[in-house]
């Protein structure tokens, strides 16, 4: 598992686990962004990345990203 | 005529908007709802023997409410207890959607969804059986294209038929894990005893909430005594864990209702994925960003320069033709200088206001400034403030007042008190002619680098007070960067106008009065007691000037300087004028100046900065004050501005004494 922030443009990768608990890890739950759901990475900027969840695009801070730990598809 | 009260809920960017506009058309008002900045729009619509009453509200993902516009949409649902609620949903993003729905279901409130843009799914080959869908929710559900004003009837008869039955609405429930629906039933049971305290709430819902996280529900039931079975023996780690299995469940269902009703025939091209990846490039994102930026302010202001100077131009003839009336020269003045003068000074700022919404609704519309907002948020976040504070800093340099109603779409409060302290710092369009009039006399040659100066200090007192509040008042980061960014959309001319038409009027009726009212009380501060000249040192503004004028003794301000920094506070580019007036006449104003013996170019900079820094003026005074909703706030604002530019100033008059005098 890495966090999000580490992953290139391009990348397909399944969330493992959400660090924390909170109003984040809350706002990202109620955008879809819950353990099981795979995530394409279509912008990475830094440590912060824009993130396409079927039809639906995130842009996601280096704060955010960082909380969201995945797992690569190969 | 039978009144039905609906309430218009989604997801945002579905087109919510736009279906509030096919309904009520030109019928509608905007409410704003007490100590909340945040509008819910109301409209009508008359059908048959019914008037529907509409209410628009913001855009949420879901009911838990963290920012300010979530909270009024989820008190709106919660308590207002409407007739029907109204869903719409993104026909090419529907398991998205569905979310929502799963909790707006379980109100118990007859439900209808309007399910927009259903013209782009058919071209993008997602095929929706309508029946199927209305079968798992049990709920109608109608194919809107709201843009184009289709299947509108066909949703209010929808609307007025769930409101005329008479059994209780049974929508689809969710179906919860054991675990969960146990200890629902158990809370249930308890809150039934006291089904007073939960208003419309039925006892089974208050409990889903509960379980959900609803901290408001929770501490209301607890200050009234009351100890939730289960709930309250859970610690924080288990209480997160429910929270989650609800979170879930609602997934599921969600994922559920989508795989048997919507079915995607083609293959998915994703030009946007591309679009996305040089618009938000690493590099290439922020010079995009500037000159697009640049494009909107150069096109903002010379398409409304034709405008004010039309209205420059009617108002001087509205002033002469006052002044060639044989009548009381008291009155006169007070026509022509208060009335006609006031309301000169807010309507020639109209023009390029509602240019500069109208463009940044385009902008908006097309989905780009979503796309700026991740690009700025690295460069924001280092300054202790949130990418979409940006946009208002922007707005800023064009005038503070729409820049600092901007500040809305910030979640966090102090996110946005930060924002709207330094937006001030922004020079704004109307503190050029000060800087042009001074640069000119007292630099000549480098006037162009002088002015530039200025701008750049605004924007480090801007960072360094940002910096500072963030450090200091506001302990901790800023709230963390996460947000949707819409699909890439033509705009339409029809609602960027409506847009446009909206906020312009609410700067009119907001900045408006204030401007007019404060122009007034400086008329009458410049022409009492009766008789004196206009703004003359006998003058009461005149005798003000010159009891305050001590305090600028550090500063190197004569008095009419001071009077002239009194009058700015109307607006800054009162200044030129008012000096004008105190130096005999703007015609010969330049070389007064210069030949003015208590002047220096060390004492002009010293003007110059004070004037960029010293309060906002009373137009964007009056915005602060409705924005961030406390008396208290307004006047740190206030005050910092005043200490800040004292003490920039001061400094800025002694190295420029020392450096010029060397």
């Amino acid at each position: 598992m890495v966090p999000l922030s580490l992953m290139r443009t391009g990348d397909k990768v399944v969330v493992r686990n959400i660090q924390g608990t909170g109003h984040l890890a809350k706002t990202l739950g109620q955008l879809g962004i819950i353990v099981g759901i795979e995530l394409t990475i279509i912008q990475k900027a830094k440590e912060s990345v824009i993130v396409r969840i079927g039809e639906s695009r995130y842009a996601l801070g280096a704060g955010a990203a960082g909380m969201v730990l995945v797992e690569p598809q190969l | 005529m039978k009144d039905i009260r609906i309430l218009l809920s989604g997801n945002p960017n579905v087109g919510k908007t736009t279906l509030f506009n096919a309904l009520c058309g030109v019928h509608q008002h905007t409410g704003n709802y007490p100590g909340v900045t945040v509008d819910i729009k109301e409209g009508k619509r008359q059908i048959n023997n019914h008037n529907i009453i509409v209410s628009d509200l913001p855009g949420t993902y879901s009911l838990s409410a963290f920012s300010p516009d979530e909270q009024v949409a989820r008190d709106a649902l919660l308590t207002s207890n409407p007739d029907s609620i109204v869903q719409i949903i993104d026909a090419t993003n529907i398991e998205r959607n569905l979310f929502l729905t799963t909790q707006l279901l379980e109100i118990g409130i007859p439900m209808v969804i309007a399910l927009n843009m259903c013209d782009l799914a058919d071209e993008q080959g997602i095929s929706i059986d309508i029946e199927c869908l209305e079968k798992c929710l049990k709920v109608p559900v109608v194919r809107i294209v709201a843009r184009e004003g289709e299947g509108i009837d066909k949703l209010t008869d929808a609307i007025i038929s769930v409101t005329e039955k008479k059994t209780a609405c049974k929508h689809r429930e969710i179906e919860y894990p054991h675990s969960i629906t146990t200890h629902l039933s158990e809370i249930g049971d308890y809150l039934s005893s006291s089904a007073s305290l939960l208003g419309n709430l039925s006892p089974k819902y208050a409990a889903i909430r509960l379980m959900e996280g609803d901290e408001h529900l929770e501490k209301m039931l607890h200050d009234n005594g009351l100890v939730i079975p289960f709930i309250d023996k859970c610690d924080p780690a288990e209480r997160d864990g429910i929270a989650e299995d609800v979170l879930l469940a609602r997934y599921r269902t969600a994922e559920e209702i989508m795989t048997c009703s919507v079915k995607c025939t083609m293959g998915r091209v994703m030009p946007a994925d591309l679009i996305d990846q040089v618009l938000t490039h690493r590099i290439f994102g922020i010079p995009i960003f500037l000159s697009c930026m640049w494009f909107t302010f150069q096109l903002t202001f010379s398409a409304s320069a034709p405008f004010a100077v039309a209205i420059e131009l009617i108002f001087g003839y509205f002033t002469e033709a006052i002044n060639s009336i044989e009548m009381n020269p008291f009155i006169r003045s007070f026509l022509a200088d208060g009335i006609i003068g006031g309301i000169g000074s807010v309507l020639v700022f109209v023009p390029s206001i509602f240019i500069m919404f109208l463009l940044l609704s385009i902008l908006e519309d097309t989905g780009y400034l979503a796309r700026a907002a991740f690009v700025m948020d690295r460069f924001m976040h280092s300054m202790g403030l949130h990418g979409r504070s940006f946009i208002p800093f922007l707005m800023g340099f064009g005038c503070n007042v729409p820049a600092i109603m901007a500040t809305r779409t910030l979640q966090s409060r102090a996110d946005r008190i930060i924002t709207i302290i330094t937006i001030p710092f922004m020079s704004c369009a109307a503190r050029l002619p000060v800087y042009v009039l001074f640069a000119g006399v007292f630099f000549g040659a480098v006037a162009g680098n002088v002015i530039f100066f200025l701008y750049i200090l605004g924007i480090v007192v801007a960072i360094v007070t940002a910096l500072a509040f963030r450090r200091f008042v506001f302990k901790g980061e800023p709230s963390p960067f996460i947000m949707e960014l819409p699909p890439y959309r033509k705009p339409s001319g029809t609602a960027a106008g409506i847009h446009m038409w909206y906020k312009g009027r609410e700067y009119l009726k907001r900045a408006g009065i204030v401007i007019f009212g404060g122009v007034l009380v400086v008329w009458a501060l410049a022409s009492l007691p009766a008789g004196v000249e206009y703004g003359s040192a006998e003058s009461l503004a005149g005798s003000l000037g010159q009891l305050l004028q001590p305090m600028f003794t550090p500063l190197g301000f004569n008095w009419q300087l001071v009077v002239a920094l009194i009058f700015g506070f109307i607006a800054k580019e009162v200044v030129v004028g008012s000096l004008g007036t105190l130096y005999g006449g703007e015609d010969i104003l330049e070389s007064s100046l210069a030949a003015d013996p208590t002047l220096s170019p060390a004492i002009a900079l010293t003007f110059m900065v004070f004037v960029l820094l010293y309060l906002p003026c009373v137009a964007a005074l009056g915005v602060i004050k409705q924005e961030i909703g406390s008396l208290k706030w307004t006047a740190i604002a206030v005050g910092y501005g005043i200490i800040t530019a004292y003490i920039v100033s001061f400094i800025t008059l002694h190295l420029a004494s020392f450096i010029m005098g060397a």
